[in-house]
């Protein structure tokens, strides 16, 4: 086990140079100019180039990634291009609200999923089935930015109970975190029914209810661990989206988080901002799917790695 | 597990689906059948501007039976765009689902029955792509190829495969150390006849719920690149650039973007239906 | 929380206030102008704002906010009259030559004076320090000199009439910036009405206000923040909500559902921007001025400014705005879809295809007005190939020349067209753009350059009349700025170049 775990560390360091290489080649391979985007349309061509002499950009690929990865060691990465402070400045300004958001997605996404596929699975084929499911489909294709200003107009403006947006307060956090958690939800909770469905008619389950065991514990115990492989897989993977694919409800909500700074910095080209954003959350997410292998082990204990 | 469950019934009658199942493929059937009739459905042209007509309302809401569905802020017949945006982003949705999920799963049970070094590598490429934001792809992509109906199946295909590949794998790990399975090794089966006997039907129920979700992904996912410019080029309608289009005028003409926004949920109700229904069919325990 | 819910008060307790507050009232007031300020005001920009260097930048909405923290030597009013800032007064002592005299009595935030050093400070360093956003606009000057502490002489290369007009968006910084910028601009100091607070990259800024500003009577809140939202419909919302008191960049479409709200007003004015669409007269087809000529013709402006603009548009007469030097009076462009044919047919285009380029949200409607353009076109017979493409991609095929027709505009933010006319109408500032190439054109331009406002509008008027002949670009109309403003707040005037200036505002 210690060196699956030790193979692993080494696996996900390899990752992280492969995504720290991939995005800075992608960045300058890609047609888009920083200094078109910084000057303003009456910017003569001498003062683009200048001004992307100025950036470093005109060096050669490799001189330009040495010298990136020789600062990111002493903990610089980089002046954003658009703000003209550290990078790494501005993208942990912005930390305490993506953490806050995706946490309270998250807590949302798996509270109400899960309860709804429970619920769903343990009373299939009656109304509260089905009613799950439409709540889950409704989740699922509704569009995010309907869902978040229809919310913002309902509570915000004709009844005033919320605020509208920004980052301010924890009632600030309401109606993004529902909007955020409303596509996710929807996914963990056909999941969870899906999978309880699968495990529910199994023998050790028929078995456990001969016993005598109250059905709560039966359920719970039992059927949830073993939904709880796909499950994690997803939630794993949801992470990612809830990190750096919530800009629309972050643009709808006016909600300062990395999502959107990512892709306005990538429209903007201010490579050091999507470079420092990509690294970080691509090191999150390793070492979070690295976390998601182990628990599969603790999970079921059929899975080993040697 | 019984043996029993372990060889699952394979025909699958179409009278054995469930009430629900069939309500879900009925109403799936019923949009792609009214986006292929487009033409015949609605004489509105969905592309000729009338600006005298914009932003009307639907029919009983203050519109007139001329456009039942309303006007939008063009002066365009929405039921008109409604249908033949529906060809397009139907289309591109199916297309993209199939192929990540082809790609997908090749992955997913390779890298589950091979070795450890395929496994990982494997992995890691998944968790280096993943890592990058959809949108860096999408803009990279497009940047390089230009905007077409192509990239787009290839960006959609390039955000989803990965999903299938580790729900795949993750089954696949479980079952290859059931004794059975261990045992119908050492009795001398190939691979090939463990992957097609044993694992990939146990695979299909979560593969099919995936991939029942994702074909409401892949339809938001148009709509969201549609938003930054690497989708459907105007005037052609899609789902995804009606949303686009409609997103400025929620506070006063929200049936712009409502309108194409329940052609999908019931596109996506009626692909889930079906696909809880097909997973019960096929996996009967329960 | 925006609701201004009064807090309950005895009834005793209430009499005794007033008449306390009747008594203060009574007094006489100290003769320093002091304002009477009070209250916060919150203001939601459509753009967010990148840096807190008034040399660093070249955006609408940071020129807004920047101009709350710091001055520039000159203003500019709304009607496009050059005033004193900072400097008191100003005259050209040659052709290349300007003096401007400073205003005396006036302290920084930090309490240092300001004087004839800032002004050299600032300026020689946005000229020297060329990683500047503004540098380039100051490479022609060669000398920055001060005369006394209260003057300073300003010599360029070539002549500068336009100076004065640049320096409104540059404000003036202290010396002691110098030291150590990085530092500086984190907390930054300047002779505003307010002091800078707090600021949240890309998110909002809070400043206070200024108590001894040399203005009398500003400014007339507390507190001021500005938070930038671009997303249309959450701005409006947090308008409607009370929780913003004026919006900026409302679109036409939103404007009876804010004159419906509660508590919300809406003002409109016409603005010194253009909207227009340039065409790439560097290859073929649109070299051809017959061909330009004829979607010129087939295109309806009118019904554009009509229908989709709902009217918040005004129709062009010269390819400068009311308002500005130069601006004259031309015959109005024709709608005329049957020359048009005619004209095609006879240059021999039938099966015309052009590629239209747009950057992905970069002027509102701009993708709804090109569809419309394109379905006229579409009638005479020339197919439009619509391209919503992502800024930065359409920049580089602006800058390659792979486009026919491109969507663009222009804002006069110095209110002076003298860098329009440079950038896009001299063959040095078009070659990476529209390629135009006009010799005599690009001398009267330099010609223009002059102090003297008689030469250069005559200069100006000569060289609209070639343009308005050549069509190198399609001018859609001027467009319209229109603010959703709170109606507690007092004094607002809605300005033409889109800034939001809120020094003289107060709020009930």
């Amino acid at each position: 086990m210690r060196t699956y775990v030790v193979r692993r560390l080494w696996q996900s360091a390899l990752t992280l140079v492969g995504v720290s290489v991939l995005v800075f080649v992608i960045l300058r391979v890609v047609p888009g100019d920083p200094a078109k985007m910084l000057l303003p349309e009456g910017a003569p061509q001498s003062a683009i180039e200048e001004l992307n002499r100025q950036l470093g950009l005109q060096e050669p690929l490799y001189v330009q990634y040495g010298l990136f990865i020789q600062s990111v060691f002493r903990g610089d990465f980089g002046q954003s291009f658009q703000y003209r402070a550290p990078a790494l400045q501005v993208v942990t300004e912005r930390l305490m609200a993506t953490v806050q958001l995706a946490l309270a997605a998250m807590l949302i996404t798996v509270g109400v999923g899960v309860s709804l596929g429970i619920v769903a699975a343990v009373r299939r084929g009656t109304g509260y089935d089905y009613a799950s499911t439409v709540l889950a489909v409704l989740g699922q294709s509704l569009p995010n930015f309907w869902l978040g200003i229809m919310l913002i107009l309902l509570f915000g403006v004709a009844l005033r109970w919320l605020p509208t947006s920004g980052f301010e307060s924890w009632r600030h956090l309401i109606l993004p975190a529902v909007t955020l958690a409303a596509f996710p939800m929807a996914l963990v909770a056909r999941l969870t029914r899906s999978s309880m469905l699968e495990i529910l008619g199994r023998d050790f389950i028929r078995t456990g209810r001969a016993k005598g065991l109250a059905e709560r514990a039966v359920i719970l115990r039992h059927a949830l661990r073993n939904a709880a492989v796909p499950l994690l897989t997803v939630l794993g993977l949801q992470i990612g989206t809830l990190l750096g694919g919530a800009v629309i409800t972050e643009s709808v909500f006016a909600w300062p988080g990395m999502g959107k700074l990512v892709v306005d910095a990538i429209f903007f080209r201010d490579f050091p901002v999507v470079q420092t954003v990509l690294i970080l959350s691509a090191t999150l997410f390793v070492v979070i799917n690295l976390l998601v292998d182990l628990l599969y082990t603790v999970i079921d204990p059929r899975i080993r790695y040697s | 597990m019984s043996a029993a469950a372990a060889w699952p019934e394979r025909r699958a009658p179409l009278f054995r689906l469930s009430p629900p199942a069939l309500v879900g493929g009925a109403l799936l059937a019923l949009v792609v059948l009214a986006s292929v009739l487009a033409p015949l459905l609605s004489a509105s042209d969905p592309l000729k501007p009338s600006f005298s007509r914009r932003l009307a309302p639907p029919w009983g809401l203050g519109g007139t039976a001329a456009h039942v569905l309303g006007t939008d802020n063009l002066g365009r017949d929405i039921l008109a765009r409604l249908l033949h945006g529906g060809r397009l982003s139907l289309a591109l949705a199916a297309t993209s689902v199939l192929l990540a999920a082809g790609a997908g799963i090749l992955v997913g049970v390779v890298a589950g029955s091979a070795g450890e070094r395929l496994d990982a590598l494997l992995m890691r490429v998944a968790d280096v792509q993943l890592a990058f934001p959809v949108i860096m792809l999408a803009i990279a992509i497009v940047a390089v190829v230009g905007t077409s109906p192509a990239a787009l199946v290839g960006v959609l295909a390039l955000s989803g495969w990965v999903l299938y590949a580790r729900t795949v794998r993750a089954s696949v790990l479980t079952i290859r150390r059931l004794e059975y399975v261990e045992a119908a090794y050492t009795l001398g089966a190939t691979d090939l006849r463990i992957i097609a006997r044993h694992i990939l039907p146990n695979t299909i129920a979560p593969i099919l719920v995936i991939g029942s979700s994702q074909f409401a992904t892949m339809v938001l996912l148009e709509s969201g690149l549609s938003f930054l410019g690497m989708g459907i080029q105007a005037p052609r309608p899609s789902w995804g650039l009606m949303l686009a289009e409609g997103r400025d005028y929620l506070s006063n003409a929200w049936w712009l973007a409502t309108i194409p926004g329940v052609a999908i949920s019931l596109v996506v109700l009626g692909a889930n239906l079906l696909g809880d229904g097909l997973r019960d069919l096929l996996d009967p325990r329960g | 929380m925006p609701e201004h819910a009064l807090p309950s008060v005895g009834r005793r307790r209430f009499l005794t206030l007033s008449a306390a507050g009747l008594a203060v009232a009574g007094l006489p007031r100290p003769s320093h102008a002091q304002a009477r300020r009070s209250g916060e005001l919150v203001a939601g920009l459509s753009e967010r704002m990148l840096t807190l260097d008034p040399a660093n930048h070249y955006s609408i909405s940071s020129t807004s906010v920047h101009r709350h923290m710091f001055d520039p030597l000159v203003d500019v009013t709304n009607d496009s009259k050059f005033v004193p800032a900072l400097a008191e007064s100003w005259r050209p002592v040659n052709n290349t030559t300007w003096r401007f005299t400073l205003r005396k009595g006036v302290t920084f935030h930090d309490g240092t004076p300001f004087n004839a050093d800032s002004v050299v400070f600032t300026l020689r360093r946005v000229k020297e320090n060329t990683k500047l956003i503004k540098s380039f606009v100051y490479q022609d000057l060669e000398s920055v000199e001060k005369d006394g502490d209260h003057a300073v002489v300003v010599t360029s290369k070539r002549p500068f009439g336009s100076l004065p007009a640049h320096l409104t968006m540059l404000g003036m910084l202290p010396p002691s910036a110098g030291k150590n910028e990085e530092a500086f601009f984190q907390k930054p100091i300047g002779t505003g009405p307010f002091r800078f607070v707090s600021w949240t990259h890309g998110d909002n800024i809070v400043l206070s206000a200024n108590p001894s500003y040399w203005k009398p009577g500003q400014p007339r809140v507390e507190k001021l923040t500005f938070r930038f939202i671009p997303e249309l419909s959450t701005r409006a919302a947090a308008l409607r909500a009370g929780e913003i008191h004026v919006i900026d960049r409302v679109t036409p479409d939103l404007v009876e559902t804010l004159k419906g709200s509660r508590g919300v007003k809406v003002f409109d004015v016409p603005a010194v921007e253009a909207q227009r669409w340039i065409f790439q007269l560097g290859k073929e087809p649109l070299k051809d001025q017959r061909l330009r000529q004829a979607i010129s013709l087939a295109v309806d402006r009118n019904v554009i400014i009509k229908e989709l603009l709902l009217g918040y548009g005004r129709p062009v007469d010269s390819p400068v705005p009311p308002g500005l030097i130069g601006h004259t009076s031309l015959p109005p462009k024709l709608y005329d879809p049957e020359k048009a044919k005619q004209i095609l047919k006879q240059a021999g285009y039938t099966n015309v295809s052009i590629d239209f380029v747009l950057m992905k949200d970069f002027y509102p409607k701009q993708l709804e007005i090109t569809q419309a353009v394109a379905a006229m076109l579409g009638e005479v017979g020339i197919k439009v190939n619509i391209k919503n493409l992502e800024i930065a991609t359409a920049r580089e095929q602006r800058s390659a020349g792979t486009y026919d027709m491109f969507y663009s505009g222009w804002a006069h933010m110095p209110h002076d067209p003298d860098w329009y006319f440079g950038q896009w109408f001299t063959k040095a500032g078009s070659e990476k753009l529209t390629r135009y190439n006009n010799p005599r054109v690009e001398q009267l331009i330099a010609e223009g350059r002059v102090p003297d406002p008689k030469v250069r509008q005559a200069k100006y008027e000569e060289l609209e009349r070639i343009l308005w002949d050549e069509e190198p670009e399609i001018w859609l109309c001027y467009t319209v700025a229109i603010y959703g403003v709170s109606d507690r707040l007092r004094n607002f005037e809605a300005r033409r170049d889109y800034y939001v200036l809120l020094g003289d505002v107060s709020i009930a």
